[in-house]
């Protein structure tokens, strides 16, 4: 739902370091972003779209990489990636005391410039 | 040419978060980040607060898309208030609460409550610089709510179940609601209010007492 904030936040960290190298334009961005962050990645595009005209980043496109949820499980001692946004227990045993290790990513990874 | 980014997306609010805590830490307020959907009860429950710790010297940043009628309310009891209406964005962010900041007496001040705007969603996921997150749910909303919205149950250290007068009107199962929100967050603290008969507020503002000493 906030994800033109989150596109705005992108385009601010892009654009600030392409001011500082020198680079005049940006093709694509890579982005890794969790299944359980709660960020719809056609909405991303869709406001990133909108804001990027006029930017250095005018004509890139986002490759996003989704990451899905991962964990450890103290109980049964498991490491699990699952298909879910969200858990509530461990997929393994069914216990609570797990970890969530991956699935909250918002992340930029790399860029490609010229 | 490929080259390295390797930022959070929220780094930039997250450290703003952080310069806004120092000054929060200096000023030896402690900072209750307010979260619920449109309607629970938020400005209801700051009333009771305010009237129910008159010792507490209890300070609000009211934020909502447009007006200032919370800020209105709240004032009425005394308290120092800014209203901040964020012109559409449906949560507050740190660089919102850093801009006002200049704008209350913060060294006088013993709590800060910051009523965030009414969405289950967006505010679990923007720090504002907060010692604890408190969210409140109205039982009218009904007991799916924990499963459909777990970020905020997730992040939140207490749990307010509001207008439990209702109860007996409703079809509403709260032993599912604090079954869910406990699996979601073992640590989670709820209490069970009215904030228009009064019932339960007396346990929540010792508990919020109770957070003060041990900071």
């Amino acid at each position: 739902m906030h994800e033109a904030s989150i596109a705005a936040s992108l385009l601010e960290i892009v654009s600030g370091q392409c001011r500082r190298s020198g680079y005049s334009r940006i093709e694509s961005i890579h982005l890794k972003i969790g299944r359980a962050s709660g960020i719809m990645t056609d909405a991303l595009i869709f406001a990133f779209e909108a804001l990027k005209e006029g930017s250095v980043a005018k004509e890139a496109v986002l490759e996003i990489e989704e990451v899905p949820v991962s964990g450890h499980c103290s109980d049964c001692n498991n490491t699990f990636t699952t298909e879910q946004e969200y858990i509530l227990s461990c997929p393994c045993c069914g216990g609570g005391s797990f970890r969530m290790t991956a699935g909250r990513e918002m992340d930029v990874i790399d860029m490609e410039v010229s | 040419m490929k080259v390295k980014v390797a930022t959070k997306i929220l780094e930039a609010n997250d450290r703003i978060a952080l310069e806004n805590r120092k000054i929060f830490d200096h000023a030896g307020v402690f900072v209750v980040n307010l979260m619920s959907g449109p309607g629970a009860g938020k400005t209801s429950l700051l009333e009771k607060t305010l009237s129910g710790r008159k010792d507490l010297r209890i300070g609000v940043i009211e934020g909502d898309i447009a007006g200032s009628d919370d800020a209105e309310r709240v004032e009425k009891f005394g308290a120092p208030v800014v209203q901040i209406n964020t012109g559409g964005a449906c949560h507050l962010d740190s660089n919102m609460i850093a801009d006002v900041l200049g704008d209350l007496p913060l060294g006088e001040m013993d709590v800060l409550f910051i009523e965030n705007v009414g969405n289950l969603v967006c505010p679990a996921e923007f720090k504002v610089g907060e010692d604890m997150k408190v969210m409140l749910l109205s039982i009218a909303e009904g007991h799916d709510k924990p499963l459909k919205y777990p970020l905020m149950f997730q992040e939140s250290s207490a749990l307010i179940l509001n207008k439990i007068d209702l109860l007996p009107h409703t079809d509403v199962d709260i032993g599912k609601i604090k079954r869910d929100a406990l699996s979601l967050n073992p640590k989670l603290k709820i209490f069970e209010v009215s904030c228009r008969t009064g019932q339960g507020i007396e346990a929540w503002v010792d508990w919020l007492g109770e957070q003060l000493k041990k900071r």
